[in-house]
């Protein structure tokens, strides 16, 4: 038998043995699960990145979280508008640097379409302390349908370098226990 | 001089003189990138650690650019120039095909090394390792690396010439060995992952100057084709490096060429598109995307690692047999030379890249569990044990050898030498499980102050977090203090130490 | 031993292998353990976090 440092003697196309084709079988077949639970999560489970993804400007997209805010803004935090939209509505959330703009009132239990971009450069939406992660691309529109499963205040981190204010960037969403039914438009 | 040969006594090889010089200069210059890292990395860790908090908001972002470039950039692609001259020239005793051209790639590296870290250093790149369009840096920081990917570009071209001028000249009989085989398969992802990193930075340097439009989305998707595939260059290069270093300290075995070829080759085919689990919460793929080019169905290229991580070990464990070593089922590891700075280097290598490095990196890259992990400080957690724990570890052992056999020198300070691996490691484990802990909890990667001081809101992370960052820092200074002895040695050994007598072999 | 700075690997190099075995004979039953361990490691470390991303609020 011979080391890594010298050249095969002769022809090493040579079947491998019990141990090894073992491992390999094993191996492959983790892989295959790795594989298979990703679609199946699809199906089963309820957290995906797959959204409602579009191209937009930042004009427009500004343009549309300025609507929303005057729409449904029921008062300010920190200088930051406070929205509550009605449960089944389109969200808008704004990245700027160095800004998450507005502070949301979300429903536990209720269903919203979360929409996240940014008008400049790229930044990261981080939930916390639930740790929802998504990354925030200028010039494109990610909604993502989105449902609290607990009431309280949670912070927005921004998680994605954007200058030297990167670690003033927080935001907020609050989520209220209160009427759990989905109905679209008709807020307070 | 440049058309001599000398034989090793220890190997038997013959030696290029051009080779050895090549292999030299690429190897001092990829250590004074290691330093550079190694004393951005303090600084980092001593300002990541809120307690100290060293550094302000905008040298903390600098020098973390700093760090990321001249580790996962120029320490490492110089020391796998060296590593390619080797695996050529010296392995199939042959001449380096085209040795002007060899320095006029190894100028060209260290020119273009230069211009990026002016930049950095005066403050015009702080843009972090990935420099995110839109974020900007100065048109000199993308023209540099240009110039430093196309003289490695250059180099890996030569190391192919060169396999063709052995294989023609017949300097070697049958098949390449396998550390060369696997070092021609890092030879080619590389070519691939050039290849992205011209595709991407030569718009990004003309956006720089204002000539063109870089879409935010397509940068990330094609800088991390370039991102990815380059550690796909260091791991093949790794394992490269464990069959060398097994068959240096141990004699390893090769127990089937056929498994281990195959296993580099399946590297080669479907690790190089795989860069999609940097993007699996991004807005501009959809899931289906997502899922198939994460894992190509069948996450082959795990496998292939999967597969060398039982070949290196039964390598040893059926050379250790063989001479004798067989009692029980761990004898032969036991009685190993774990003085043997390069024994110990190649074993935590594999044992860190695989339980710390590959476990949390397959586990981050599945397209929803990435949500909990996306730019968290899981991130730089899982990738420290790849690159740190597995491949600059390996590295540093291999050095151990690289010292006697080519520069020809002992290894000063040898016992100091001797715990060098054991101090690196030790410190790397924790220093990355500390990190990949306090990342489950939310804590963001690339961020100079988590107490969000001036922020409108309060952000409180569980009390764990502080002690748990502490920790990390510690494991973290004890891995830099493994890495400065490790420059120290190896820098006194090349220039201070005591030549080796000449027809030495054991 | 190498107090004058020489890796064992150079100065006491591996001496071949005994003659005649070929790899039908080799066995690595150590190896299979660690790798077993290691998979052992993997699938508990990969479920973990599937049941960690379940506590998040639905999102798709």
């Amino acid at each position: 038998m011979h080391t890594g440092l010298v050249s095969p003697k002769g022809i090493w196309w040579k079947p491998a043995h019990k141990a090894e084709k073992i491992w390999v079988a094993i191996a492959f077949a983790w892989c295959m699960v790795l594989f298979a639970m990703m679609p199946l999560w699809h199906f089963k489970g309820g957290q995906n990145p797959s959204g409602i993804r579009h191209k937009v400007t930042a004009a427009a997209y500004a343009r549309r979280t300025q609507e929303f805010i005057r729409t449904y803004q029921v008062g300010t935090d920190a200088g930051i508008p406070v929205v509550e939209p009605p449960p089944g509505s389109d969200v808008y959330l704004q990245a700027t640097s160095f800004s998450w703009t507005p502070v949301l009132r979300l429903r536990k239990d209720a269903e919203y379409i979360m929409h996240l971009s940014s008008l400049d450069v790229n930044h990261g939406f981080s939930l916390s302390p639930v740790n929802i992660n998504f990354q925030v691309v200028p010039g494109y529109d990610y909604a993502l349908r989105v449902t609290p499963n607990e009431a309280g205040e949670f912070q927005i981190v921004c998680n994605e370098f954007c200058g030297i204010g990167h670690h003033l960037m927080v935001g907020k969403i609050i989520v209220i226990d209160g009427d759990a039914t989905a109905s679209a438009g008709g807020g307070e | 001089m440049n058309g001599s040969f000398r034989t090793c006594p220890t190997t038997g090889l013959k030696v290029h003189a051009q080779a050895d010089a090549l292999i030299k200069a690429n190897a001092v210059v990829a250590t004074v990138a290691l330093l550079i890292g190694g004393i951005t990395a303090v600084l980092v860790l001593l300002t990541r650690w809120q307690a100290v908090h060293l550094l302000p908001a905008d040298l903390f972002y600098r020098v973390l650019t700093v760090h990321g470039m001249n580790m996962l950039i120029f320490f490492i692609l110089f020391f796998e120039m060296a590593v390619l001259y080797f695996a050529s020239a010296v392995l199939l005793n042959s001449r380096v095909a085209t040795p002007r051209l060899a320095w006029a790639a190894f100028g060209l590296m260290v020119l273009g090394t230069v211009m990026v870290e002016w930049t950095m250093f005066t403050g015009r790149a702080d843009v972090l390792f990935t420099s995110y369009v839109p974020l900007r840096a100065h048109p000199a920081f993308y023209l540099g690396v240009i110039l430093f990917a196309v003289g490695a570009l250059i180099v890996t071209s030569i190391f192919f010439g060169t396999l063709v001028v052995a294989k023609r000249e017949k300097t070697y009989e049958g098949s390449v060995p396998l550390v060369t085989f696997g070092a021609a398969t890092a030879a080619i992802i590389a070519v691939i992952t050039l290849a992205h990193g011209a595709a991407i930075y030569i718009p990004t340097f003309l956006w720089s100057i204002g000539v063109m439009h870089v879409d935010a989305q397509v940068y990330r998707l094609v800088w991390w084709g370039l991102g990815h595939s380059s550690q796909q260059i260091n791991v093949a290069a790794m394992v490269s490096i464990w069959y060398l270093l097994g068959a240096l300290t141990i004699g390893a075995v090769v127990v089937n060429e056929k498994v281990s070829r195959s296993a580099f080759v399946l590297y080669v085919l479907f690790i190089s598109m795989a860069s999609a689990h940097h993007l699996l919460v991004d807005p501009g793929m959809g899931s289906a995307w997502k899922v198939w080019n994460t894992s190509y169905a069948m996450y082959l290229a795990v496998l292939a690692s999967m597969i060398h991580g039982f070949t290196v070990p039964a390598g040893m464990e059926v050379g250790q047999r063989l001479r004798g070593y067989a009692k029980g089922s761990f004898e032969w590891l036991r009685k190993a030379p774990w003085g043997d700075p390069g024994f110990s280097s190649l074993v935590f290598s594999v044992i860190i890249f695989g339980f710390l490095g590959g476990i949390t990196g397959v586990t981050f890259g599945t397209e929803q569990i990435n949500i909990i992990a996306h730019n968290t400080l899981r991130i730089p957690g899982h990738f420290h044990a790849t690159v740190v724990g597995g491949t600059a570890l390996a590295f540093m052992g291999v050095t151990y050898y690289v010292i006697p056999l080519i520069f020809r020198k002992q290894v000063a300070f040898f016992p100091l030498a001797k715990i060098q691996p054991y101090l690196f490691a030790g410190g790397m484990v924790v220093f990355s499980m500390a990190m990949t802990f306090v990342g489950t909890f939310g804590v963001p990667r690339r961020h100079w102050d988590i107490t969000f001081q001036q922020a409108p809101f309060d952000v409180q992370f569980a009390p764990a977090v502080d002690l748990l960052l502490g920790i990390m820092a510690l494991g973290g200074l004890i891995a830099a203090l493994g890495g400065g002895i490790y420059i120290l040695v190896t820098v006194w050994s090349v220039f201070l130490g005591k030549p080796m007598a000449e027809g030495r072999t054991a | 031993m190498p107090f004058d700075g020489v890796p064992q690997g150079i100065i006491n190099p591996p001496g071949q292998p005994a003659a005649g075995d070929g790899p039908e004979h080799a066995k690595a039953p150590g190896t299979l353990i660690l790798v077993f361990v290691f998979l052992a490691a993997f699938v508990v470390y990969y479920f973990v976090n599937w049941k960690l991303l379940s506590f998040l609020w639905k999102v798709g």
